[in-house]
C-alpha cells in the first residue's frame, strides 16, 4: 500500500516523467543505433563473398604459379557476437574485415590502425554507454534531493514523527526512483537481446551488471545524502563524483597504463615489415631462402631461382613476417598487459569494470580483436602452405585450383556471415 | 479520541516532564522543566524565542536525547523508544509542510500510510469535513492553499491517526482572526473528546480562548503556571500585565 503511495508521490513531481520517458528514449536508441551498426556489420560481411567469388572469377589461368597467391585476395571476417549490439567497445575503430593476401602478413594486419581514428575518442552511442555515463546522471537527477528537499520544505520532522521507521521511509524513495530508473533502461536492452538472440545466460548476466551498477550510483547518493547538505550542494557534489568516477579516473587510469606499459603502434610494425621487404631485394637471393628453408624444409628441395622467381619473392615476404615477429608478440603482449590492468582498475572503479566486462561478454575488447588477429595468422598461414605446394614444386595453378584453397571460417571460429 | 495501535492506561498522564534537563554543548536549554498534561485537557506552554519551546517538543518526540529528569508520554520514554512514543503523537509543526503536488485526500492518505494506517474514504472526508475545510477543496492540488487551508488538512490527518497526544508548535501562527478561532473550537472538541493537548506558542490571547492550562517557560523551565478553572483560575488583565508584553515582544 505505502508503495503505491510512494509510487504516486514520486511520479507527481514535475522532473520525474520527463526523466524517466528520455532515459528510456536514450536507452531504446542505443539499442536501435547498436542493433543497427551489428545489422550492418552483418551485411557488409555477407556481401564478402560474392564479391570474392567475382574477384575470383575475374582472374585469368596463368602459367606462373606465382601470380595466384600475389593477385588472390581472401577475405576474413570477425562478424558480431549477439550481445555487441549492447557494447560495441572496439569494432567501430579495429576492422571487422580483412583481405589478405599470401604475401606477407605483418604489414596487411595493422591497416585497419588508420580505419576510423575519428571514432576512437567520443565511442558510439551505445547501450554500454547509456548506462555507463548516461544513467548515473538520472540518478543524480532524480535523487540528490530525496532528504534535503524534505528538510528544506520543512517536511523532515513530521515525516519523521509519523514514521514507524524513518530508515526504510527513505529506503523505500530510493527504491522506487531505483526501480523505475531499472524498468526504463533494461527493457530495451531485453528487447534487443531478444531480437538479437542473445544467450539467457548473457541477458542475465548484464541485466545483473546493470542492476549492480545502478546499486553503486544509489549508494554513492545515500551516502551524500548522509552528509546533510542542502540539496544544490549534494547535486553538486554527485556531479564532481560523476565527472571524476567516469571521466577523470578514467582517463587517468588510461594515460598511467600507457605510460607503465609502453606499446608501439601496430603500423610502425607494418612500416618495418615493408622496409624489410625492400631491403630483401638487395639481399643475396641464397641468404633469404636458407632463412626461409630453415622454417620451411618441406621445401628446401625446390628448384634454385633463375632470375626473378616468385619462389624467392614469397620466401622474402615470410622472411620479413619472421623478422618481425619478436616485435609483433611484445606488441601484442603489451596490449594483453594494458587490458589486463585495465581490468583490474575495474574492480575499483566501477565505469570502468562495466565496460570492460560488457565489452568482454559482447567479444568487442581488445582480447577479442587480439584473438581475430590469431585467427588470421592462423588462416593465412594455410593459405601460404597451400599456395607453396604449387609455387615450390612449380605446378600450374588453373582456375579450378581456386576452390581448394582454405576458406576462412573452415575451422577458424570465423562465424558464418549469415548470422 | 482513542489510540489506534498502542493501548494506553488512562490513569497514567498523556504527556509528562519531571526535572527535564537538555543540552546543547555547554549550554542549557532545558533545565528542570516539569509539567503533565491529561486527557481531555489542552495544555499551553507560552515562552519566548530561545524559552526552549522546540527543544521541550523535540525532547518529547524523542528526537532529542535529554540528560537528566523524566519524559514518559503515555508511559513510554521517547529516549528509549521514539518510534512507540510517536506512535501516541500526532505532531503539527509550526509551518505545515504537505505536498504541493498531491491533494488534501492524497496528502492524508500519504502520510496515514507512512504511519502505517488506513482509512476508510468516508472517514477522510469526515476528518476534513470536521477540519472546517471546505468539500471543493478537499480533491484539490495543495497549490495555491492558503496556511489556514493547510492547516486544517494537517488537523484532518491528525485526527484520523486516532492518537491520545496532539502535539501542537506556534498552530495558529499566520492565521487571520477568523480562522484562530475556527481552529480554536476545534481544539476543544478533540480535547473534550478524550485527547491530551500540548500547544506550544506565544500567541497569548489565543490560547486563553481554549486552553485549560498555560505554562509560563523561561529559560528553559516552567516559571509560572496558570490554570482556566476553579479559585486559582487565571485572569487575562494579569497574565498579560504579566507576561503578556515579554511574549508578544517576542
Amino acid at each position: 500500500m505505502i508503495w503505491k503511495h510512494e509510487l504516486r508521490l514520486f511520479l507527481r513531481e514535475r522532473a520525474a516523467i520527463p526523466a524517466l520517458l528520455l532515459l528510456l528514449a536514450l536507452a531504446t536508441a542505443s539499442v536501435v543505433a547498436g542493433l543497427a551498426e551489428t545489422a550492418r556489420q552483418r551485411a557488409v560481411i555477407a556481401r564478402i563473398q560474392p564479391v570474392q567469388a567475382a574477384d575470383v572469377a575475374a582472374l585469368a589461368d596463368g602459367d606462373n604459379p606465382g601470380d595466384a597467391p600475389y593477385s588472390t585476395y581472401h577475405a576474413t571476417w570477425n562478424a558480431p557476437n549477439p550481445l555487441a549490439f549492447a557494447a560495441l567497445g572496439q569494432r567501430d575503430i579495429a576492422p571487422y574485415i580483412l583481405r589478405v593476401r599470401a604475401l606477407g602478413l605483418e604489414a596487411q594486419l595493422y591497416d585497419g590502425e588508420t580505419f576510423n581514428p575519428e571514432l576512437a575518442l567520443p565511442g558510439r552511442f551505445d547501450f554500454a554507454f547509456v548506462l555507463t555515463y548516461l544513467l548515473p546522471m538520472f540518478v543524480i537527477v532524480l535523487l540528490h534531493d530525496l532528504r534535503a528537499r524534505e528538510d528544506e520544505a520543512g517536511r523532515s520532522a513530521a515525516l519523521q514523527a509519523m514514521s514507524r521507521n524513518a530508515g526504510l521511509l527513505w529506503f523505500r524513495r530510493r527504491a522506487v526512483r531505483g526501480l523505475l530508473l531499472y524498468a526504463m533502461i533494461l527493457p530495451p536492452f531485453l528487447v534487443g537481446a531478444l531480437v538479437s538472440r542473445v544467450p539467457p545466460g548473457q541477458i542475465v548476466a548484464v541485466s545483473l551488471l546493470a542492476l549492480l551498477y545502478l546499486m553503486f550510483w544509489l549508494a554513492l547518493a545515500t551516502l551524500v545524502e548522509r552528509l546533510g547538505w542542502k540539496s544544490a550542494a549534494n547535486a553538486g557534489a554527485l556531479v564532481a563524483g560523476w565527472l571524476i568516477l567516469t571521466l577523470i579516473l578514467p582517463t587517468l587510469a588510461n594515460l598511467a597504463i600507457n605510460s607503465a606499459v609502453p606499446v608501439r603502434q601496430g603500423l610502425e610494425l607494418a612500416l618495418a615489415h615493408r622496409q624489410k621487404v625492400h631491403a630483401a631485394w638487395e639481399i643475396p637471393r641464397a641468404e633469404t631462402l636458407n632463412a626461409f628453408y630453415r622454417t620451411n624444409p618441406r621445401w628446401s628441395g625446390a628448384s634454385p631461382p633463375k632470375g626473378f622467381d616468385d619462389k624467392w619473392y614469397f620466401a622474402f615476404h615470410e622472411v620479413a613476417d619472421e623478422s618481425v615477429a619478436p616485435a609483433a608478440r611484445a606488441y601484442q603482449q603489451g596490449l594483453l598487459d594494458r587490458d589486463r590492468l585495465t581490468q583490474r582498475l575495474g574492480w575499483f572503479i566501477p565505469a570502468i569494470g562495466l565496460q570492460a566486462r560488457l565489452h568482454r561478454m559482447a567479444e568487442t575488447d581488445l582480447s577479442a580483436q587480439l584473438a581475430y588477429q590469431d585467427r588470421i595468422r592462423e588462416f593465412h598461414s594455410r593459405l601460404r602452405q597451400f599456395y607453396y605446394g604449387y609455387l615450390f614444386s612449380d605446378r600450374p595453378f588453373t582456375r579450378t585450383d581456386y576452390p581448394k584453397a582454405p576458406k576462412w571460417g573452415d575451422g577458424m571460429g570465423g562465424l558464418p556471415p549469415s548470422r | 479520541m482513542k489510540s489506534a495501535s498502542v493501548p494506553i492506561d488512562q490513569a497514567t498522564p498523556a504527556v509528562h516532564l519531571r526535572d527535564v534537563r537538555v543540552r546543547r554543548g555547554e549550554r542549557i536549554i532545558l533545565d528542570s522543566l516539569t509539567f503533565s498534561v491529561g486527557r481531555g485537557e489542552i495544555y499551553a506552554l507560552l515562552g519566548g524565542n530561545g524559552a526552549g519551546k522546540s527543544t521541550a517538543i523535540a525532547t518529547i518526540l524523542g528526537f532529542l536525547p535529554y540528560a537528566g529528569g523524566a519524559v514518559r508520554v503515555c508511559g513510554d520514554d521517547p529516549a528509549r523508544d521514539g518510534y512507540r512514543v510517536r506512535g501516541h503523537i500526532a505532531y503539527l509543526p509550526e509551518n505545515v509542510a504537505l505536498y504541493e503536488h498531491l491533494t488534501a485526500v492524497e496528502n492524508i492518505a500519504y502520510f496515514l500510510a507512512v504511519a502505517g494506517q488506513r482509512r476508510s474514504p468516508d472517514a477522510v472526508m469526515a476528518a476534513l469535513n470536521s477540519s472546517g475545510l471546505q468539500a471543493e477543496a478537499h480533491e484539490r492540488r495543495l497549490v495555491g492553499f492558503s496556511k489556514g487551508m493547510r492547516q486544517k488538512v494537517a488537523i484532518a490527518l491528525a485526527i484520523l491517526r486516532e492518537v491520545p497526544v496532539f502535539l501542537l508548535d506556534e498552530p495558529t501562527s499566520g492565521l487571520d482572526p477568523s480562522a484562530s478561532s475556527d481552529f480554536n473550537a476545534l481544539l476543544l472538541r478533540l480535547r473534550n473528546a478524550g485527547a491530551a493537548i500540548v500547544m506550544v506558542t506565544h500567541d497569548l490571547l489565543g490560547v486563553v480562548d481554549c486552553a485549560d492550562r498555560i505554562g509560563f517557560l523561561e529559560s528553559g523551565r516552567i516559571a509560572d503556571e496558570a490554570v482556566a478553572s476553579g479559585p486559582d483560575r487565571f485572569d487575562l488583565r494579569e497574565l498579560h500585565a504579566r507576561y503578556g508584553k515579554r511574549v508578544l515582544a517576542a
